[in-house]
């Protein structure tokens, strides 16, 4: 190599001093001078030198330059080895050890480029750890720097760094996983409380987050949205509590009302499930839809059904109790309180202000009070009972004395012979009976201190009264006795100017017909005797009954005695026509029909007789209106008809109000008008209305009047139905 | 028909029954009506909206009907029996059975029974919480004279008219017997009988034209305040026609009362006075009942043919609830005091 070099050399200076003998040669031809050519050679020689300068300026550059690169490699790998936490593989070498710069750069750069190489890759694995730190970070919603951008530091890439990072990674996907299954566990929590309460649980957790609803996607795992779940729990916690306790407080009531009513096991069994729930706990509640809104509601409606039975069966109860109370009192004779607290007490129940069992109570209490009372009583009631059926006896007994027939020889004449001698023997003991009352009642109105009443009336002022009338009686009959024995001297008199004995009975014979229409109420007199009134209940009244309540009109009967009914009538009759000058004409209507001279069957034809009879009575009677006035206290004597007795015809007014004089009333207008008529008050229906002319009477088809009129009556619903009685039956109705 | 009397015979029921109606109530409690008829229905409509809230089918006819409550009501029916309704849920249970076609039913809210009356000739009492137990309801049975054709209820008082012009008046609480035992004052066929609102007596209408008032007082006070009168008849051309009274309705509230005739008018009385205080305009047909509601501002009136003439062709029948004028049904005062 040298070799070459100096060759070069050679080679070199060959040139230059062949160039320089070929100068001088050129010198020599040209002639130039020393100086000049010293001069020339001195430039030459500079330039040469400074040639030489030059390259060895770059050269040194060039070293420098290499140095530094060797330099700059080894500070970089010393930095990546430091940053990754190795030790630097590259020692370096003596620099004495002769290696050539370039030999030492050649041999540093490869390392280099392996270490960088290996740098880029742990980078990127701290970069991947990092991402997904960073993601579940945000997932959890820790993240606190910037999410989108993850800085990796670069001065520490070490593997211990790296474990570190892969430690907290993993702590963070433990952390997920617990969140992930703690908001599984709050969401079936949550869904088993949307079950019990009938509540729609995907609305509910769209609630508290959408994502949560998503079977699919990931779950939002964040503190805000489990501490909502958790709120979320507590709240419908809240609720079904409430709610049970709604339910079993229901369930409560709903059992009270089924023991107090014994409600059927069928009826209960629908609320089992209600009533099994009454003592369970909170998480004990499972079953789908039990505390649900409607479910509630559903209970809660039967309850108040339940609730309203029972209210309507409390007020039964309270009727049923009082109408025990007032049937109690009936039986005893004692006087109920006042009709209206019955109302009231209902109507306090209804409004709610009372409460029935309260009321029920007070009803018992009166019940019992009120028993008790009719017990201390009953001795006296039953002395009272054996007192009030002798005084009818003797009131009987009275009327029967007065009967001059008593003793012709009828039918059933020897029963009521017996019992006439049976009355007798009560009414003699009467007075005992009496004393023996009014003692015992002072006993028990002094052992009490309060009256003994007597359907009201204070019973001891019955028996004084009773006494009074008693004694009135005595008198009367004494009266009477003495009269008689006047009569019988007067008639003695007589007999002796006369010779002739006039017969007792004819004095008594005005009281014939009352005692016809009241005495017996045997249906064959009734029926022959032509009583206005088929009841015979209300004529009792005539009869002496010798109860003193009865007194008033007993009195008036003493006093009108031998007059007959036809006196009240006519008074009554003339009544009338004293207002008939008023334009509103008025008429009393004492007795209200006349009885047909033979009893008739509703359906049976009037026979002409009869009718012409009774149209003769009835335009006489019409006459009699029109002659109005006075006169008809004249007329009345001249229609003394056997049919018809004057009593019942005083009593009639004629059968249309049109033929009054005055003609004032409106005959039924077919138009509507407020002009008040006067009802057409005629009371004897068949003969007034079925003249033997035209009248019709609606009763329905005429065939169907005939084939029955001999057999049995029949609505128009009967007939409509094809409503035949069984022919036994027609045939009872036929005898009867 | 309908279309002529719109306004003067009031409003006229959509849907009415197809066949004769036999009886329709005001309820006590709002403006239902409930009505049975002869096409074996019995419908509940609310008179008020003028709707039909309700139909119940029957096996046979129903002759009568009442309301248990607002919300149930019991039926009389050609087969036999008593029935039940529940009106929400259409729920019906028989109460019992008479022998025979039942024709009038009534509930005592004092008593808390039911009271039917059939031709079998008996009057039976239920209580109807008997639940549907057949025979469980069946307080008592009480024979009648005859078959029972019309009953009426006033407080614990239960008159009982039947066939054979037999009338029995009752105590709700001792049915053991009548109190009183009485003959109508009419010579005719019973039609109709109605307790006074006050409880002293009872109105009795019979097939002839006619209507008695009579008393429970049996004092000799009190029977000589009885009386009859003649109405709904007509005179034409010497011809007199005599038409039966089907109906009798006391107004709640001045205890006047309406009547309903064969001659198709409705004519409004007081009984005190003795007078008439109104007459409405003529319906299609016959009156077989008439209702009024409790307040007394409706009348409700069934115009409806009620076979008086056999199977014969007719109006159709129809329901009209009117409302009342006071001045038709308050009693006037006298035009001249009795001096």
């Amino acid at each position: 190599m040298s070799n070459l070099q100096t060759d070069q050399l050679l080679q070199m200076e060959t040139t230059c001093g062949s160039l320089l003998y070929e100068l001088q040669i050129i010198w020599n031809e040209v002639g130039e001078s020393d100086a000049e050519r010293d001069k020339m050679l001195l430039e030459l020689e500079q330039e040469c030198l400074e040639v030489y300068r030059r390259k060895v300026d770059q050269a040194n550059r060039c070293r420098a330059q290499l140095r530094q690169a060797i330099a700059d490699s080894e500070a970089e790998l010393a930095t990546i080895c430091s940053a990754m936490g190795e030790r630097p593989v590259h020692i370096r070498q003596c620099d004495q050890s002769a290696v050539s710069l370039k030999e030492e750069l050649k041999a540093i750069i490869p390392q280099l480029e392996e270490m960088q190489k290996r740098k880029c890759d742990r980078k990127n694995q701290f970069l991947e750890v990092l991402e997904h730190i960073q993601k579940i970070s945000n997932e959890i919603g820790r993240s606190t720097d910037n999410p989108s951008k993850v800085v990796v530091d670069e001065t520490d890439l070490s593997l211990r760094k790296l474990e570190e990072l892969h430690q907290q990674l993993h702590a963070l996907q433990k952390e997920k996983s617990d969140r992930l299954k703690q908001v599984l566990d709050h969401l079936n929590t949550l869904n088993s409380l949307c079950l019990v309460l009938g509540m729609d649980f995907k609305q509910t957790i769209n609630e508290v987050h959408p994502s949560l609803d998503d079977s699919e996607g990931t779950k939002n795992i964040s503190n805000d949205t489990i501490e909502r779940l958790a709120s979320a729990i507590q709240r419908l916690r809240k609720v079904k509590i409430e709610r049970m306790q709604k339910l079993q407080d229901l369930a409560t009531t709903m059992l009270e009302l089924w023991n107090l009513m014994d409600t059927p096991i069928e009826e209960q069994q629908i609320f089992q499930n209600v009533t099994c729930n009454i003592a369970a706990s909170e998480h004990e509640i499972t079953e789908q839809n039990t505390l649900s809104v409607e479910f509630i509601n559903y209970v809660e409606e039967e309850v108040s059904r339940l609730e309203d039975l029972k209210a309507s069966k409390m007020k039964e109860l309270v009727l049923k109790k009082r109408s025990e109370l007032e049937e109690i009192c009936r039986r005893t004779h004692l006087v109920a309180e006042a009709d209206g607290a019955m109302e009231y007490a209902i109507e306090a129940i209804e409004s709610g202000a009372v409460d029935p069992a309260s009321i029920l109570e007070q009803i018992e209490l009166q019940i019992a009070r009120v028993k008790e009372e009719a017990f201390s009583r009953k001795e006296i009631l039953e002395k009272v009972e054996k007192w009030l059926t002798a005084c009818e006896e003797e009131s009987w007994l009275e009327e029967y004395n007065r009967d001059d027939n008593r003793y012709n020889a009828g039918r059933g004449a020897h029963l009521t012979l017996k019992r006439a001698e049976k009355a007798r023997a009560i009414v003699n003991k009467l007075p005992a009976m009496v004393d023996a009352l009014v003692s015992k009642v002072t006993a028990w109105e002094r052992e009490r201190g309060i009256e003994f009443a007597y359907d009201g009336v204070r019973l001891l002022s019955m028996l004084e009264e009773y006494n009074i009338l008693r004694q009135e009686k005595e008198q009367e009959r004494k009266r009477q006795r003495d009269q008689k024995k006047l009569q019988g001297q007067l008639i003695a008199e007589q007999e002796a100017l006369f010779g002739s004995k006039p017969s007792p009975m004819k004095l008594q014979s005005g009281k014939k017909g009352p005692r016809m229409s009241t005495g017996g109420a045997s249906s064959r007199r009734l029926s022959l005797g032509g009583a206005m009134l088929q009841t015979p209940k209300p004529d009792l009244s005539h009869s002496t009954k010798a109860t003193p309540r009865l007194r008033p009109n007993k009195k008036s009967d003493l006093l009108s005695h031998n007059q007959d009914d036809s006196f009240a009538a006519l008074s009554a009759g003339r009544r009338g026509l004293d207002v008939a000058g008023l334009p509103v004409k008025k008429h009393s209507f004492n007795a209200s029909e006349i009885e047909s001279p033979m009893k008739r069957k509703p359906f049976s034809p009037v026979s002409s007789a009869m009718l012409s009879k009774v149209n003769n009575t009835t335009n006489f009677l019409e006459d009699l209106n029109k002659v109005h006035g006075g006169t008809l206290q004249k007329t009345l004597p001249s229609n003394n008809t056997p049919l018809t007795t004057p009593s019942k015809l005083s009593t009639v007014t004629d059968d249309d109000e049109n033929r009054t004089p005055k003609g004032m009333p409106i005959h039924m207008p077919s138009t509507p008008s407020t002009i008040s008529v006067h009802m057409q008050t005629a009371t004897t229906p068949a003969p007034a209305t079925r003249p033997t002319t035209t009248a019709t009477v609606l009763f329905g088809a005429k065939t169907i009047e005939e084939e029955y009129e001999e057999e049995v009556e029949y609505s128009f619903e009967e007939r409509r139905a094809g409503f035949v009685l069984p022919k036994t039956l027609i045939k009872t109705i036929v005898q009867a | 028909m309908t279309g002529v009397l719109p306004n003067s015979a009031g409003r006229e029921l959509s849907n009415p029954p197809s066949d004769g109606i036999s009886n329709l109530r005001f309820s006590n409690h709002s403006d239902n009506l409930l009505v049975s008829s002869w096409d074996r229905t019995v419908r509940l409509y609310d008179a008020s909206a003028n709707v039909l809230r309700g139909e119940f089918f029957h096996g046979g006819p129903v002759l009568d009907c009442c309301f248990h409550d607002d919300s149930s009501g019991f039926s009389a029916c050609v087969d036999n029996t008593v029935r039940r309704y529940v009106f929400s849920s259409g729920k019906e249970d028989i109460l019992g059975r008479h022998d025979a076609p039942v024709c009038c039913v009534e509930y005592s809210y004092a008593a808390g029974q039911v009271i039917t009356g059939s031709w079998d000739k008996t009057l039976k009492c239920w209580d109807p919480r008997g639940a549907s137990g057949q025979e469980r309801a069946l307080v008592g049975a009480y024979p009648q004279p005859e078959r029972v054709y019309s009953i009426s209820l006033v407080g614990h008082r239960l008159v009982v008219a039947t066939a054979g012009r037999h009338v029995n008046v009752y105590d709700l609480r001792n049915m053991s017997q009548p109190e009183q035992k009485r003959e109508s004052s009419l010579k005719h066929q019973t039609r109709c009988v109605r307790c006074y609102p006050n409880g002293t007596g009872f109105a009795l209408s019979s097939v002839e034209g006619r209507v008695a008032m009579e008393f429970f007082d049996l004092s000799e006070a009190g029977q000589a305040k009885k009386y009859a009168f003649k109405c709904h008849r007509k005179s034409e051309a010497g011809r007199d026609t005599v038409y039966p009274v089907n109906a009798i309705a006391f107004h709640p509230v001045y205890g006047t009362f309406a009547t309903g005739g064969c001659d198709g008018y409705v004519n409004v009385w007081d009984g005190n006075n003795k007078k008439r205080l109104y007459q409405y305009t003529k319906y299609p047909t016959s009156i077989a009942a008439l209702s009024f509601s409790r307040d007394g501002r409706l009348l409700a009136v069934a115009s409806s043919y009620t076979f008086e003439e056999g199977d014969r062709p007719h109006e159709p029948d129809a329901i009209f609830v009117r409302s009342i004028n006071e001045v038709e049904v308050k009693p006037k005062p006298r035009v001249c005091p009795a001096p």
